[in-house]
């Protein structure tokens, strides 16, 4: 009976559930620029939208005022999020930045 | 994320059918003595299915023609339970200024509800400030 | 089709009602005129009495066109109501009255007098004027709808 020296396993045979993908920092960067990047997105999205409407409802086209008035709002929410979203963060940068080190 | 919840849509679907019916309304109205005029009306279910004018074309180039959904509705349709009078109108004026009457207090109901929904959003977003 | 469409489509049958009592009032003014226009033989002819005809008014040429394009929906809403014409009513004979005196009077006596009943006149002068209340409250109705609209998000 042959005595095998222990090989090291291959983390790769595992089954995928048991290996943990680590987040590096750098990932967690990428991912929040992607939805920060979105949101902005969005927010001009919104803003466009507004415009467009505010621009048929002067040029007398098809469209319905409370439409125009809906989308306006909309555009405007979101933008105050989005404003606030920044004052946050910044706000929270801050704070780390006076961290006494 | 969504910003605005479902209720949004269905509000701004259910101002849309208000909107339409009271012009189909007027025009009924507007069309009370007309001798072989048929009375139209707005379907409820279809419009509350699908929004209207969501139809736009992908373009490629800014040249290309877009889609033009101006001006059709296809859930206006011809009253079938209409009586008619001796010079063939089928136009109730009593029943059409009820209706009219109906629709405004439902679009007053939604335009208030809808302003609720947004002046809370926007007192979350200040922070209650 | 803007916000305004209702509202132009009430405006035309606010329209169309005013010409209609317009007719209505010259009918009443001239129920006895006996020398309204020249016939062929060269007499004098009576007033006819004339009525409106409406006719509901479509939208124009481009409306067809994009109905046909997109093949879906088969009504259009229709911009409001039109007089098309302003028709004499030529079925309802003139009347007879016996009155040798007057200068008009033909070889018997009998003077032809224009066919406008005050009665059928008075009638059709109610029925529009309620036509054109009904109209006046459609506007309101339309002009608060914006009103509300307009207040949205304030």
């Amino acid at each position: 009976m042959a005595i095998h020296s222990i090989n090291s396993i291959n983390p790769g045979l595992l089954s995928p559930s048991l290996s943990k993908k680590q987040i590096t920092p750098s990932d967690a960067t990428e991912n929040f620029s992607q939805i920060l990047s979105k949101t902005i997105d969005e927010v001009n999205r919104a803003q466009i939208q507004s415009d467009r409407m505010t621009e048929k409802l002067v040029r007398g086209e098809n469209v319905d005022l409370h439409q125009v008035m809906i989308a306006s709002q909309k555009a405007s929410i979101t933008l105050q999020t989005t404003m606030e979203v920044r004052n946050k963060v910044v706000e929270a940068y801050q704070e780390i930045m006076r961290m006494p080190m | 994320m969504k910003l605005f919840s479902n209720t949004f849509t269905n509000l701004e679907r259910g101002l849309d059918y208000a909107s339409i019916n009271q012009k189909v309304i007027s025009q009924n109205i507007a069309n009370v003595d007309t001798p072989n005029y048929k009375a139209k009306e707005v379907e409820f279910k279809t419009v509350l299915d699908h929004s209207i004018n969501q139809l736009e074309a992908k373009r490629t180039d800014s040249r290309h023609f877009t889609f033009q959904s101006s001006d059709t509705h296809p859930e206006v349709k011809t009253k079938t339970d209409y009586q008619y009078n001796h010079n063939g109108n089928g136009v109730d004026l009593d029943k059409e200024m009820s209706e009219m009457a109906e629709n405004q207090i439902y679009f007053n109901a939604l335009s208030d509800r809808i302003n609720g929904k947004f002046n809370s959003l926007k007192s979350v977003i200040r922070g209650g400030k | 089709m803007s916000i305004f469409t209702s509202m132009n489509t009430t405006s035309s049958a606010l329209t169309a009602q005013r010409l209609r009592m317009d007719v209505i009032s010259s009918n009443m003014a001239n129920v006895d005129s006996t020398r309204a226009t020249v016939n062929e033989n060269g007499e004098w002819e009576p007033y006819r009495r004339k009525s409106v005809v409406m006719e509901p008014k479509e939208a124009g040429f481009s409306t067809f066109l994009n109905t046909a394009i997109n093949r879906r929906g088969n009504h259009s809403i229709g911009q409001g109501v039109k007089v098309s014409k302003i028709q004499e009513d030529e079925n309802t004979p003139f009347k007879m009255v016996y009155d040798p005196e007057h200068p008009d009077a033909n070889a018997d006596g009998y003077v032809q007098l224009p066919n406008v009943d005050p009665l059928r006149e008075m009638v059709d002068l109610i029925s529009a004027t309620r036509s054109y209340e009904a109209n006046v409250t459609v506007f309101n109705a339309n002009k608060s709808m914006l009103m509300k609209s307009l207040e949205i998000g304030k």
